[in-house]
């Protein structure tokens, strides 16, 4: 028997497409995808282009504040998350705290990774009002969703080993954890929070668009004023923001690792 | 100075890991536990520094204040100030590998300092230069800048051996403290804990009965939970054969 038959790879790839193609047909459906609009839609792309083309490089000037302000909110969101992570890491790991706990911590961390950083800006306009303060509170509260759970997992794989010579010359729990586990973990907490600031500084753009301030409230408005040439323009700053910090954690995080084994 | 009383742990499972370990250690003395690997060797040392609950039995030690204390029962603050008065020399891997020398072996006085200046500043200007003492002692003085997870296995159980030294305890227990060592190093580290007996007793576990017969006052044989010998380190064929559970003709 030759374990292998060109007519069921055949029928095989068939199916396959057939099913993609069923799925697709459905959703697109669901969704009024209707090749009419797009060929509408398409006609305008020159007019469209025409419109936001070129940048309005007089206004380069009156980007750089809001610019800093989209990078000041997702650099504090980064280092506040970071430092709170560490605790709600120590609660998230089974050899620190007992499983009840761990249990707990690592459901609401997870519920809070699921929630949508949207959602979660809309719950902080409505308690603390529109602006980069409540942009920054949902940043680091979604950073503490991501860097909590990465932190109990490092700690969870620390060596126990080290934490136990500690504990038997007579340091206490707080002490062990200074002094045996932080230095195990902190490389790794702070790559990752490099990697989150990277991260945060995208979201920063998008949350801004709606009630964060920053630059992304800066291109929603000039939209809105059909200052299409600003907004471009504000758009090339963000993504020279954005480049810029992909580029500075990228080669931190490699400097890290490499210092940190 | 130190009295092991009947120690008994049953593990889950129902195995008798330690069966009514008994016996004390003096001052000047540096006592060689031997067994096999399972006997319960391990296990009586982490007993004596309270890393392990017991069933029954007690570990009474000479603390701070000169009075007996028993630190089976210490829990907290009570049981952190036996153990300050303990040096634990683990096996070198136990270091904190990311740190440089100089910090782990300072790291073995914390249980000295408070807890608010550990995380202020850790140790001061003066300590530093005495764990330099410390580590000259063990002949690491020109290493205790380097990152620790660099030095090689006999490096790092020197450094262990630095930092139970600079804990200034009154009794040091070693577990295995050359099992991963080649024989030169061995010897050598032998050579370092020897003298230290002569002021503060060692209880160490070992696998070579060649060079308990050398360096150890004393030989405590530990054999599927239970003392089996206390005695000279001048063991028999026999002796050594009711240790290790085999024949007489097998026994070195």
């Amino acid at each position: 028997m030759v374990p292998y038959s060109a007519r069921r790879q055949l029928v095989g790839r068939a199916i396959g497409l057939g099913l993609w193609l069923s799925l697709f047909l459905a959703a697109a459906a669901l969704c009024d995808l209707s090749p009419e609009i797009l060929r509408q839609g398409l006609g305008k792309a020159p007019h469209f282009a025409r419109e936001f083309l070129p940048p309005l490089w007089a206004t380069a000037e009156e980007m750089v504040e809001p610019l800093l302000s989209t990078l000041a909110l997702a650099s504090a969101a980064s280092l506040l998350g970071m430092l709170l992570a560490f605790p709600v890491g120590l609660a998230a790991a089974a050899n620190i705290v007992p499983t009840w706990l761990r249990l707990l911590v690592r459901i609401l961390l997870g519920a809070e990774r699921a929630l949508p950083e949207i959602l979660q800006l809309l719950f902080f306009v409505v308690a603390l009002g529109l602006g980069p303060f409540s942009g920054m509170c949902a940043l680091a509260f979604s950073s503490i969703g991501m860097l909590g759970k990465l932190v109990g997992d490092a700690i969870e794989e620390a060596d126990d080993k080290v934490l136990e010579s500690l504990k038997a010359t007579g340091a206490s729990f707080w002490q062990v954890i200074r002094y045996g586990l932080l230095p195990q973990v902190l490389p790794s907490l702070a790559a990752n929070a490099l990697f989150r600031f990277d991260v945060n500084v995208r979201s920063s753009v998008v949350l801004g668009a709606i009630g964060a301030g920053g630059i992304g409230a800066e291109i929603a408005r000039s939209m809105g004023m059909l200052q299409y040439n600003r907004a471009t323009m504000a758009v090339l700053g963000s993504l020279i923001l954005i480049y810029a910090a992909e580029t500075v954690s990228g080669q931190l995080r490699r400097r890290l690792l490499e210092h940190g084994r | 100075m130190l009295v092991v009383d009947a120690l008994t742990k049953t593990v889950p499972g129902g195995r008798r890991v330690l069966d009514g370990v008994s016996f004390s250690v003096g001052a000047g003395e540096f006592v060689g536990i031997l067994g096999s690997s399972g006997a319960g060797k391990s296990l009586t040392l982490r007993a004596i520094s309270g890393l392990t609950e017991l069933d029954s039995g007690e570990v009474r030690f000479a603390c701070e204040d000169g009075t007996m204390c028993c630190v089976t029962r210490a829990r907290g603050k009570a049981l952190r100030a036996a153990r300050r008065q303990m040096g634990v020399i683990f096996q070198g891997l136990h270091l904190v590998k990311r740190m440089t020398v100089i910090e782990n072996v300072m790291m073995g006085r914390l249980g000295f300092i408070h807890p608010l200046r550990s995380w202020l500043y850790g140790f001061t200007d003066a300590e530093a230069r005495e764990a330099l003492e410390a580590l000259d002692q063990v002949s690491m003085k020109p290493l205790a800048g380097r990152i620790t997870g660099s030095l090689s296995g006999g490096e790092m159980q020197r450094v262990a051996i630095a930092r139970a030294i600079f804990q200034r305890p009154r009794l040091y227990l070693a577990d295995e403290p050359i099992a991963a060592l080649d024989p030169r190093n061995a010897e050598a580290i032998l050579n370092l804990l020897q003298p230290l007996s002569r002021h503060n007793p060692v209880v160490s576990t070992f696998h070579q009965p060649e060079l308990t017969r050398r360096f150890c006052t004393r030989v405590v044989g530990i054999r599927e939970g239970r003392v089996v010998y206390d005695g000279s380190p001048e063991l028999s064929r026999s002796e050594l054969a009711g240790i290790y559970g085999i024949q007489e003709a097998q026994a070195v």
